[in-house]
């Protein structure tokens, strides 16, 4: 099978550590993946509000790429990436007179775009349990941590096609492999309100609030996510959060590749731990931990 | 065409499907904030209440979350509602009601002009600069900086392929509405 990987903006920006997680997982799993060329930004919520057809045709002159590149499936770490390649491939599939509008736009065929999955999608297929399982170097079973899928991993299920909507279980199951007892919580797919950090950091304050609270009642130390803007929202707003909750909060943002990578023993330095605002290292180093050896 | 059909054209929704139960709303983060909610927006598109709807803050606070599109039990997306409210808005003229928020969208835009992909920093920079947001967010900006989170602005290169995509999609767009 052929992957593409399609990066991202954020990945190149504010969210390095997720990127540099992902690859450095996917190089210790060897699984291959080839970076999509002449990638452009996917538009997010932008380009479709200024027009439909542009909102259309941004990202999928990605998918058009990727399709001229001959991947079997294009990887999307952001979620919200991933949500726009997919809405706008199945929009145009079923709309044959929009389509012959977007070829003619990026002059560029789609005769059979490959489908964007999210990387959770490949890893946490059972056909990866034994190779996972059997790659943990660094036991963090004693890891009380929530999964947080926010919004566009599994959501709207009939487009996504991917684990349940509201109760999504890939990033548990993946992290069970690993050895951590993930805790359950009622929020694992609210908003965190997303760009709003931006423009309206109040909201995002009061949701991520929200996430926090209901994270600390389930006895979680740390969160996991599979998004740049879940991890920019949760990981940088912790300061205003306390202050409205009055009490410190100091609670670890992590990806789920970080985390993977950390079991099998990866460095630090290669997951980017020390780009957080919220330093990690301090919970993972309490943990037990003993090296296996090879 | 009337308010409801143009919906409807831009956005595949039959909004008579909805029958007001309103799990939109119930589920909506953002609906404590919006002036209406998503079911009470369904409803006015219905009812051809255009100027109501175009000049809600409702269809500009709106995430594209999606739970409302995942749960309405009649199989009715709100969530491409408010899209296709949102373009119709701009190609009226119609001014975003939360400034903030066109300010952060036409600023995307013209980012991605430049390079195609987004310099995030710049983008949200630029953004809090010209909403008078920019100072609180300063401690943060910096630390993200030190920990290599803020990149240089990259060159204003491979902006090309992308302008190409913006100017062939509104001249298009314009010629079929013309
Ligand atoms: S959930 Fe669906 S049916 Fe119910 S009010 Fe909202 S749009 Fe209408
Ligand atoms: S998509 Fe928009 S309207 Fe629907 S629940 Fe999310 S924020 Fe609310």
């Amino acid at each position: 099978m052929k992957l593409g990987y399609y990066p991202g903006c954020s990945l190149e920006g504010i969210s390095a550590e997720y990127d540099e997680s992902i690859r450095a997982l996917f190089a210790h799993l060897e699984i291959t993946m080839e970076d999509l060329p002449d990638w452009i930004c996917c538009g997010t919520l932008a380009a479709p509000s200024l027009s439909r057809l542009l909102g259309l045709a941004t990202p999928l002159w990605n998918v058009a790429q990727a399709e001229k590149a001959g991947y079997d499936k294009l990887i999307a770490p952001c979620s919200a990436c991933l949500y726009h390649f997919k809405h706008a491939t199945q929009t145009v599939t079923e709309n044959p007179s929009l389509r012959a509008d977007v070829e003619a736009v990026l002059e560029l065929p789609l005769d059979s775009p490959p489908p964007t999955i999210h990387p959770l999608e490949l890893l946490s297929d059972n056909s990866f349990e034994m190779r996972i399982r059997a790659s943990v170097k660094r036991d963090l079973s004693d890891l009380k941590a929530v999964c947080y899928y926010g919004c566009h991993i599994s959501r709207p299920a009939k487009l996504m096609q991917f684990d349940d909507p509201e109760n999504p279980q890939s990033m548990d199951r993946l992290l069970n492999w690993i050895g951590i007892q993930t805790l359950d919580w009622p929020r694992k797919v609210d908003c965190c309100g997303a760009h709003f950090s931006m423009i309206k950091p109040d909201i995002v304050v009061d949701m991520c609030q929200r996430l926090f609270e209901s994270a600390l009642e389930a006895g979680a130390e740390a969160i996991i996510v599979g998004c740049p803007m879940c991890h920019a929202n949760l990981d940088t707003r912790q300061n205003a959060i306390a202050a409205k909750l009055g009490h410190a909060l100091n609670m670890p943002v992590l990806y789920f590749s970080q985390v993977l990578g950390y079991a099998f023993g990866l460095p630090g330095e290669k997951l980017g731990f020390k780009r957080h605002i919220v330093d990690p290292l301090p919970l993972l180093k309490c943990l037990k931990l003993e090296v296996t050896s090879d | 065409m009337a308010f409801r059909d143009e919906i409807q054209a831009l956005s595949g929704q039959n909004v008579n499907l909805c029958f007001q139960c309103s799990k939109c709303s119930s589920g909506c983060p953002l609906a404590d904030k919006m002036d209406l909610k998503p079911a009470q927006v369904m409803h006015s598109i219905r009812l051809g209440r255009a100027d109501s709807v175009l000049n809600s803050q409702a269809i500009w606070l709106c995430v594209d979350c999606e739970t409302c599109t995942s749960r309405c039990p009649q199989d009715v997306e709100p969530a491409a509602a408010m899209a296709a409210v949102r373009v119709l808005a701009l190609q009226k003229g119609i001014k975003p009601s939360v400034k903030v928020i066109d300010i952060y969208y036409r600023g995307f835009v013209d980012n991605m002009r430049l390079n195609g992909k987004i310099h995030d920093a710049s983008v949200a920079g630029i953004t809090q600069l010209l909403t008078g947001q920019l100072i609180p967010d300063l401690p943060l900006a910096m630390k993200l900086l030190v920990r290599g989170r803020v990149k240089p602005p990259p060159l204003p290169l491979g902006g090309g392929r992308f302008r190409k995509i913006y100017r062939n999609a509104l001249a298009k767009e314009k010629e079929s509405r013309a």
